[in-house]
């Protein structure tokens, strides 16, 4: 006899999704993922908005990830304008970008995944069972929230990085607070690994075709999306080669590549090119390598704590450039509007984030484009949760959830943003 | 001592407002000893099944049949419910267009005209639908006002509501009026205070985020943003970023 298996809310993650597991007997015949955010509609909230309103609109997209929306949104609408920012903004959206990856993978890491690791319902009771290790993460994820707090002036939905550069300089003294702040939890963001390198003891799921920005060492001018068959193309090009359709029972799109699931993210990224990383980071990597290498996607809360360390790193020396620069206030680049199309990607915590804008002559939005990691992360995510469902047929119903749900916090799926679509 | 019962969730919403909870690092530890987190999917896995609740803290605005199955079955089961952030409050981004388009265009721009479209009307505020007890404004919220908040809940009242402008707090910081001495667009007169002003302090105009203050001169900001060569459209579709609905003829 047939039967349905429901897993909702799904929990310790971003947003409202839910899965069906449909079978007969104990035989898996599909598996549903559902992404149940209502659709927010900001590519169709977008046109008619000026070009300055844009970034300041989108990156409440979502929460977690407001900085990289917010700094790729920016680069997208620079990139229309034709407007050059100087060295000092560079320097600070990487900082920012850097900051916005510790705080997220440490939340990921710390609050989302360890309680599957100590087997408890989540942050209440880790608070309980393991306190030290929370407060480690927390002051990791602290460290981070601080740059983005003073350099972005607001922890969420940063204000401080605009169009054409900064709003406000900022001092000797807070950058080299916000260093020595960040230089205490090093030690901590080196030794994440050890927590999350044992992956999950599922049966094996299928291997994921990888794709991430290139260049990996410069994250505010990569402009190649490459996959790991090697294939690639330029993020001027992806509307070619990313094809998205709507999927009846669920409020995302899904996104093919070259007509595959493609996978994103940190597991991603390190796969295609880890040359970019940090010393310490790359030393990590070199250890780990053999968990890393072409592993699915259990792999990747691993490859998070290699990347929240290498972020550590990079915001340093970032922090250490910017000190030595010293504190200079720069008057903003005036974009003046023109018409045209601009495109921009970024890495996100989560993976590759696309934005593409139109305007018109007067910088009035006529097209909005946003492509999302979760929404490329979902056709794999789906497969694998088939993969998996089928590779525990016969075992008890309650073991195979807490599988699926574990292997949905390995995507660390933000469904707020995927729910994001692009305008037709 | 008795500890809080908690509910913690969203509707249609980015999760900042209860990222802004799990962003109180130095205080989480203890908040999590003094309350009980009954359901919190973001951060806790269980579901709301028969429990009841003290207070449920509800982020985001109502857009679907979904979000209000689940705000009816929060209200119901809580003795308190507390709508957190500026989308519970005044509908927010996601509202901005509410009186300017009809839903099924919007839907249509974004999925097509050949597919179903998801089953949506436009994002309304909580209190369209059920008594609301107490409020956290803000895009994102501060993160000393949920602290405060789940404090105040606990020892069994709820925290001072503050009722002036962004401007209190920016004159205080002694930033430079961006609106008076630059002529750029600021909302800060108008706008609920209580952020020390900090977009201001940044050299950037207060874009509302908080929603309007108690007894806003809504008729004269309009005025002072005329005088200075703003255009009515641009005006409101600035002042409808988080807020669609403002009364431009409120003179408080």
């Amino acid at each position: 006899m047939g039967s349905v298996v429901e897993i909702a809310p799904l929990t310790r993650l971003e947003g409202h999704g839910s899965v069906r597991v449909f079978r007969e007997g104990c035989r898996v015949e599909r598996v549903e993922l559902h992404f149940d955010d209502s659709p927010r509609l900001f590519e169709a909230l977008l046109l008619g908005k000026s070009y300055a309103e844009v970034p300041d609109i989108v990156c409440r997209i979502c929460s977690l990830c407001s900085t990289v929306h917010k700094v790729t949104a920016l680069l997208a609408v620079e990139d229309a304008l034709g407007v050059e920012v100087s060295e000092v903004t560079t320097l600070t959206r990487d900082l920012m970008l850097q900051a916005g990856m510790i705080q997220d993978h440490a939340l990921h890491l710390y609050c989302l995944v360890l309680p599957d690791l100590l087997g408890v319902r989540g942050v209440a009771e880790l608070a309980q069972v393991a306190p030290d290790l929370l407060k480690t993460g927390l002051a990791v994820k602290k460290a981070g929230n601080q740059i983005l707090e003073t350099v972005g002036g607001r922890l969420i939905h940063p204000v401080n990085i605009r169009l054409g550069g900064l709003g406000r300089a900022l001092g000797k003294k807070e950058l080299v607070r916000l260093r020595d702040e960040l230089a205490k939890v090093l030690p901590a963001a080196q030794e994440a690994h050890r927590l999350f390198s044992t992956p999950f003891p599922f049966p094996d799921l299928p291997e994921p075709e990888y794709i991430a920005l290139q260049p990996a060492d410069n994250p505010l001018g990569a402009q190649l999306l490459r996959m790991s068959d090697g294939s690639s193309f330029p993020v001027r090009d992806y509307r070619r080669h990313i094809e998205e359709t709507v999927v009846g029972h669920s409020n995302a799109k899904l996104s093919r590549v070259f007509g595959k699931h493609a996978t994103v993210g940190s597991l991603a990224r390190l796969n295609l090119d880890a040359t970019g990383l940090e010393a310490g980071a790359a030393a990590l990597f070199a250890g780990h390598k053999h968990e890393l290498a072409g592993k699915d996607m259990r792999g990747n809360n691993l490859a998070q704590a290699i990347e929240m360390c290498h972020a550590t790193e990079r915001a340093l020396r970032l922090l250490d450039r910017l000190i030595e620069l010293g504190a200079r206030s720069e008057a903003a680049a005036e974009p003046s509007p023109r018409a045209g199309t601009g495109c921009a990607a970024g890495e996100a915590p989560r993976g590759v984030l696309i934005h593409s804008y139109s305007f018109d002559g007067r910088g009035i939005c006529t097209g909005a484009d946003v492509i999302t990691p979760t929404a490329l992360n979902q056709g794999a995510l789906a497969r694998d949760l088939e993969a998996l469902a089928r590779g525990m047929e016969g075992e008890e119903t309650s073991r195979m959830t807490t599988a699926l749900e574990r292997l949905i916090r390995c995507y660390d799926p933000c469904i707020s943003c995927s729910v994001h679509v692009l305008s037709l | 001592m008795k500890r809080l019962k908690l509910a913690i969730t969203g509707l249609t919403a980015c999760s900042g407002c209860q990222l802004t909870l799990l962003n109180c690092e130095d205080e989480l530890p203890e908040l999590l000893e003094r309350c009980e987190l009954i359901y919190f999917p973001l951060a806790e896995s269980g579901d709301l099944d028969e429990a009841s609740f003290d207070a449920a803290i509800v982020e985001g605005a109502v857009s679907t049949p979904k979000d209000l199955e689940l705000l009816f079955k929060l209200r119901n089961a809580s003795r308190l419910l507390v709508a957190y952030g500026t989308c519970a409050l005044f509908g927010g981004v996601a509202a901005m267009n509410n009186r300017v388009s009809a839903r099924v265009d919007l839907l249509q721009s974004v999925f097509g005209t050949g597919n179903k479209l998801p089953d949506s009307f436009p994002p309304v505020p909580l209190g369209n639908f059920v008594s609301v007890d107490a409020t956290i404004t803000g895009c994102p919220p501060e993160t000393c006002d949920i602290v405060a908040m789940v404090a105040a809940l606990a020892a069994g009242t709820l925290p001072p509501a503050p009722s002036y402008p962004v401007c209190t707090e920016c004159r205080s910081r002694e930033n430079l009026c961006l609106l008076l001495e630059k002529g750029q667009l600021c909302l800060g007169p108008v706008v609920q205070g209580g952020c020390n002003a900090r977009c201001p302090a940044t050299g950037i105009v207060c874009e509302g985020c908080r929603g309007p203050v108690r007894e806003a001169n809504v008729a004269q900001e309009l005025e002072l943003l005329l005088e200075r060569g703003f255009g009515r459209d641009e005006i409101e579709r600035r002042m409808s970023r988080f807020k669609p609905e403002w009364n431009y003829g409120q003179r408080s």
